[in-house]
């Protein structure tokens, strides 16, 4: 019992982490219909921007909103600069475009801010909670992972729902020849789509940065699972992502706890490989299985 | 008033206009009519921005927007509906409404979106369901809907009446007509449906191969036999 609580447990945080970083994939994908490579990366870069004003003596909090920024103006300064150029042409150009991004930044930051593994402080206890006289899975950081994640993805709700910008947002991703007949600005909204895709990627890597190590090819892993994790969910249902990052953290948590943590990346592809077969569209499609 | 003067649009090598010039007068429906290929799809994208034109000009209202680009047509009072209807299937009905009414000058009142559900009853029963769920002529009543909400002095139709039953085309009909006397709307009609089209257009321009044939008024049309062999197939 004790056992399967701190695997369910300490698998919904690394889910969320997984969700965050798919629900990033899945923002981008649905309006462009590009896998962006380059979201691992830059989720690194910004969180060494994170972990360079905090050495300068910054609290943690400056780190993390800075890093958030940065998040920002770097997706937008992908989409405006690397991508717009190719929008039109095929997919492919774009996605091969991300993949060289991938190389350029990770050179970057060995450059930047060095190759070496730098620790990266967590802002609450790393320690399991006390719940009577025991000690759960559930660290400090790890609520705080679970809580800031499950905010973005509410005020992400929020936006596209509720508000007239999201609306135009969706009608860009959705169709944009309509989009643009209706009077919508539809290469400020890919832009702006890009860079909260950035935010919401920058903080996963804040998040697996936290009381962890930092390195330049930290979130390299993460690409794999949140892939995996956006494919699982359905590639065009944000909340398909977020399920799929729960669902895959939960599963590779119990792989890991009970089977041993050298099956986990195995255990990721088979998961992978069943989705495809058994629901081609993922959990959340309500299209039938769309062309590769 | 809409105005076209000398129009070319390629495609490549292909010319699929060809000096193009007509007027579509202010408060009038304007047809557009011709064969497969003829170029009236391609006429309506290059009035409205979604094609550029080699050479040639478009006036609306005396000012030329010719190069003005696609997002700001519709706050000049320009509404294109393209072909294939230009539902947002992923969006509920209201999202697409409210999207038609974003994209003017000043904000529309809830009000108007109302004025939209009483002139279409079927779509006030489905505010809330996703636009997929509609049908043909349902989803013809939404883009109409929601170009109307942006207010426009010109609204260009694509083939609203392709894949409908004649029924529902003629209910569509009657209401541009309505639209058209009530609110003075001018309406460029593009149709293969020719006789339909004819049947409520006051004027009518015939296009063959990216060429004008002929601009008359529609009752002329309706009564030039030859005419009606050659290229309007009645």
């Amino acid at each position: 019992m004790q056992q399967f609580l701190t695997t369910t447990l300490t698998g919904l945080t690394l889910g969320m982490v997984y969700a965050a970083f798919a629900l990033a994939l899945v923002l981008i994908w649905r309006s462009t219909r590009i896998v962006n490579f380059a979201q691992a990366p830059m989720a690194m870069l910004t969180t060494y921007v994170a972990l360079t004003l905090i050495e300068a003596g910054y609290s943690y909090w400056v780190g993390f909103g800075a890093a958030l920024l940065a998040g920002l103006v770097l997706g937008a300064v992908v989409e405006r600069v690397v991508i717009r150029p190719v929008e039109g042409k095929a997919h492919i150009n774009a996605v091969i475009l991300t993949l060289g991004l991938f190389i350029v930044f990770h050179s970057l930051a060995a450059i930047v801010f060095g190759s070496r593994f730098r620790s990266f402080p967590a802002p609450f206890g790393l320690r399991g909670l006390q719940v009577g006289d025991r000690t759960i899975a559930l660290t400090g950081f790890g609520i705080f992972t679970i809580v800031s994640v499950l905010v973005v993805m509410l005020l992400l709700v929020a936006l596209f729902r509720f508000t007239d910008l999201g609306l135009m947002m969706r009608a860009s991703a959705f169709n944009q020849e309509v989009a643009r007949l209706l009077g919508v600005k539809v290469g400020r909204m890919l832009t702006l789509g890009w860079a909260l895709a950035a935010v919401v990627g920058s903080l996963s890597g804040l998040l697996i940065a936290g009381g962890s190590l930092v390195h330049p090819s930290y979130m390299d892993s993460v690409v794999v699972f949140g892939f995996v994790a956006a494919v699982l969910g359905g590639l065009d249902s944000p909340i398909g992502s977020v399920v799929g990052g729960l669902l895959l953290g939960v599963s590779l948590s119990f792989v890991s706890g009970y089977l041993g943590s050298d099956l986990v990346a195995l255990a990721a592809l088979m998961i992978l490989m069943v989705v495809l077969l058994v629901r081609p569209g993922g959990l959340f499609s309500h299209a039938p299985a769309r062309r590769v | 008033m809409l105005q076209v003067r000398d129009l070319t649009t390629t495609y490549g090598a292909v010319h699929a206009l060809s000096d193009v010039s007509f007027t579509a007068p202010a408060g009038k429906v304007t047809a557009v009519l011709g064969a497969n290929g003829a170029g009236k799809t391609t006429l309506l994208r290059t009035i409205s921005g979604l094609v550029r034109p080699r050479s040639g000009q478009v006036e609306l209202d005396g000012k030329p927007i010719t190069d003005t680009p696609v997002e700001t047509m519709c706050r000049l009072g320009l509404a294109h509906v393209p072909e294939g209807r230009g539902v947002i299937t992923e969006l509920t009905v209201e999202e697409n409404l409210r999207l038609g009414a974003l994209g003017r000058a000043q904000r529309s009142g809830p009000d108007e979106l109302e004025r939209v559900y009483t002139m279409f009853p079927p779509l006030a029963d489905r505010r809330g369901s996703p636009a997929h769920v509609l049908s043909g002529g349902e989803r013809q009543m939404l883009v109409i809907g929601r170009a109307l909400l942006s207010k426009p002095k010109v609204l260009l139709l694509d083939e609203p009446s392709l894949g409908l039953a004649p029924r529902v085309v003629a209910q569509i009909f009657a209401l541009l007509r309505r639209l058209v006397e009530a609110d003075g709307l001018t309406v460029v009609l593009v149709e293969q449906n020719a006789r339909g089209a004819l049947s409520i257009a006051d004027v009518g321009v015939v296009l063959n191969l990216g060429r004008l044939v002929v601009d008359d008024d529609a009752s002329a049309l309706a009564s030039d036999e030859q005419l009606r062999h050659a290229y309007l197939g009645f």
